[in-house]
């Protein structure tokens, strides 16, 4: 097992070379310099770009400039941010929390959800609660986040007031107290919910079918054999077979939740990552956007390769070379 | 999934003269959440096509004298921030929406098949070498890409091109990978053997009689593309980095409502599009859930 990590973090290597080689040439493709900031993209003036560009090295062939960028980035030096004249880094630092904050709450509320749905529609499968609950389904796999965030907003925010339509904590709390945690609990829930939709969806309906499907094997009628009573080999025996295969989802749902959060914080106007992203594309603050950009591959990259080395993990049989 | 239980299974033995695509079609008929569904999908197609003959109104032209009406009267819907009919929006934006939403579907159709059945029929160094470039495409963030090329490539190019490009380019990965996959099961076939040992080239060996067994997969997963290119599209305009704004599209009507004052108080101008748009692709999801079951083989219907 431990191989195949190793096997897998190494072959890993060329694709983030190739990634970071793509976010570069993206970069370069754009107006302005967007890799350290320096150059202010609004200032037209020929003689201060000609100037600035003699300056950091523009004129060097693209390998080298390559070189330098990706070992400035390496260090945590991601540029600095035209619009907000500050660096990128301490810019993604401030605002990574709030992402990180609604991604875990997303996560757990997804579990707790499709849990409950998904073993109980699993263990009393074609009755009017488990069509109830396909249903639910159906709709959470075809309605797209951004159309759920707008009903949710224009429901449960302006129709019946329970939930705050926009940031992510009440600025006149002060900070570290009770109430600033559940204020921004009270604020996160609607997105949270709104973002784990599709994945609460799909796990209850994995879940359901995987519980009927191992309902009707052997050691389940052994266990009935023997006197084993009903809520024991649902809870117990069943379950525990049922949900090692969801683990593997974990590793999918990084990617879904960053692709996610760009929409749901956008919608919410939830000061996350996603929403930085957003703003710096629309006000052409291009360092800003290349970090995040090469950032938000990363981490995907990483979360398809959990997924893969948990899927190793969960199923012994599975040895890819 | 949501069971539908449609006509009563008739005696088999007539499906046994019948070719499967004949047998699928007559399951496909029979399966009422899908046929309503297909009915309803041509509606919503003819109505956008037919937009210029149903309406009269201009849909671009800004009337401040008409703003923001409520629904009845002239209007059937009324009429968005700046005077425009919502209802004969909402027609030509559905032809943006197909249409963006089928050629991406067209294109990352073709692109996959084409890179999943050279590759899965060579196997090899150039399964390797084309799995690898497909998993390189599979790894990248695709909304933060899409809104990254569409910046870099705005203004260079016509926008409704440069969108259906870049969301075509991003998403072939996954077609790709299933048509490989199936393409490497029915390779194993003796057929195949018989065709290459009696000198078919492989391209004739690919079309001829790879690719028509491995149609059926083809067209569902087309279906299920068709549902999320469309809300791809929607969603990138709604963000306001799809469609251009001056062009209706749902997505674009949709963005109107991150205004809070229109959110709150003028839902006629961002619910219309909302609803039609959940209609639609549930109704395409039902259309694949039904081919599905039809090319199904094993389904009792």
């Amino acid at each position: 097992m431990l191989k195949y990590t190793i096997r897998r973090l190494i072959g890993m290597i060329p694709m983030l070379l190739l990634i970071s080689i793509v976010v570069f040439l993206l970069a370069k493709a754009m107006p302005g310099d967007s890799l350290s900031g320096e150059i202010d993209p609004n200032n037209t003036n020929p003689q201060y770009i000609a100037e600035m560009r003699e300056k950091l090295g523009y004129n060097d062939p693209l390998p080298v400039q390559y070189f330098n960028w990706i070992s400035s980035f390496v260090q945590g030096d991601f540029g600095k941010s035209t619009r907000y004249k500050m660096p990128v880094s301490d810019l993604i630092l401030e605002r990574l929390p709030n992402t990180v904050f609604l991604g875990v709450t997303s996560l757990v509320i997804t579990y707790i959800l499709a849990f409950a749905m998904g073993i109980f529609a699993g263990r009393k499968p074609y009755t009017i609660g488990d069509h109830l609950i396909g249903g639910i389904n159906y709709l959470g796999l075809a309605i797209p986040s951004f159309i759920a965030g707008v009903f949710a907003i224009y429901i449960f925010s302006f129709n019946l007031g329970w939930t705050p339509y926009a940031g992510s904590v009440d600025i006149r709390i002060p900070q570290g107290t009770f109430d600033y945690w559940m204020s921004r609990l009270h604020h996160v829930i609607m997105p949270a919910i709104v973002l784990g939709a599709l994945a609460t969806a799909s796990y209850t309906q994995f879940l359901r079918n995987d519980i009927i499907e191992n309902s009707r094997k052997d050691f389940v009628r052994t266990a009935r054999a023997k006197g084993t009573s009903t809520s024991k080999i649902y809870n117990v025996h069943i379950l525990r077979n049922s949900i090692i295969p969801l683990i593997t989802f974990l590793g999918f749902d990084i990617a879904t939740i960053i692709s996610g959060a760009i929409i749901t914080e956008t919608i919410f106007t939830y000061p996350g990552i996603g929403q930085l992203f957003l703003t710096s594309v629309t006000s052409n603050d291009y360092p800003t956007m290349m970090a995040i950009t090469l950032l938000l591959s990363l981490l995907t990259l990483v979360g398809n390769l959990i997924a893969d080395i948990l899927y190793g993990v969960v199923d012994p049989r599975i040895r890819l070379d | 999934m949501v069971n539908v239980t449609a006509g009563t299974a008739k005696p088999q033995e007539k499906s046994i003269n019948m070719s499967p695509f004949a047998i699928a079609r007559r399951k496909f008929l029979r399966n009422k959440l899908a046929m309503i569904s297909s009915f309803f999908l041509l509606t919503v197609i003819i109505f956008s096509f037919l937009a210029p003959y149903i309406t009269t109104q201009d849909i671009t032209k800004v009337n401040i004298s008409l703003m923001s009406l409520e629904p009845g009267g002239e209007h059937v819907l009324g009429t968005d921030k700046s005077g425009r009919d919502v209802f004969t929006r909402l027609l030509y934006g559905g032809r943006i929406s197909l249409v963006v939403g089928f050629s991406c579907t067209a294109l990352v159709i073709l692109f996959g098949t084409v890179v999943g059945s050279i590759a899965g029929f060579y196997g090899g160094v150039v399964d390797s070498i084309l799995m690898r470039f497909t998993d390189f495409v599979l790894n990248f963030p695709f909304l933060v890409f899409v809104i990254v090329l569409n910046t870099i490539l705005f203004g260079i190019v016509n926008g409704l091109y440069v969108l259906i490009g870049v969301i075509s380019l991003l998403s072939w990965g996954g077609v790709a990978r299933i048509v490989r996959s199936k393409i490497l099961a029915e390779k194993e076939n003796e057929y195949i053997l018989a065709a290459i040992s009696i000198g078919c080239k492989p391209s004739k060996v690919i079309i001829r009689h790879l690719l028509p067994n491995v149609l059926s997969t083809i067209i569902v997963q087309a279906t299920i593309l068709f549902a999320s290119m469309i809300v791809a599209e929607s969603a990138l305009s709604f963000l306001g980095f799809g469609v251009p704004q001056s062009i209706p599209s749902w997505g674009n009507m949709l963005s109107a409502s991150q205004e809070a004052d229109v959110l709150r108080d003028k839902p006629w101008i961002w619910m219309p599009p909302a609803i039609i748009l959940v209609i639609t692709i549930l109704s395409i999801n039902f259309i694949g859930e039904g081919l599905k079951d039809a090319f199904n083989p094993k389904s009792q219907r």
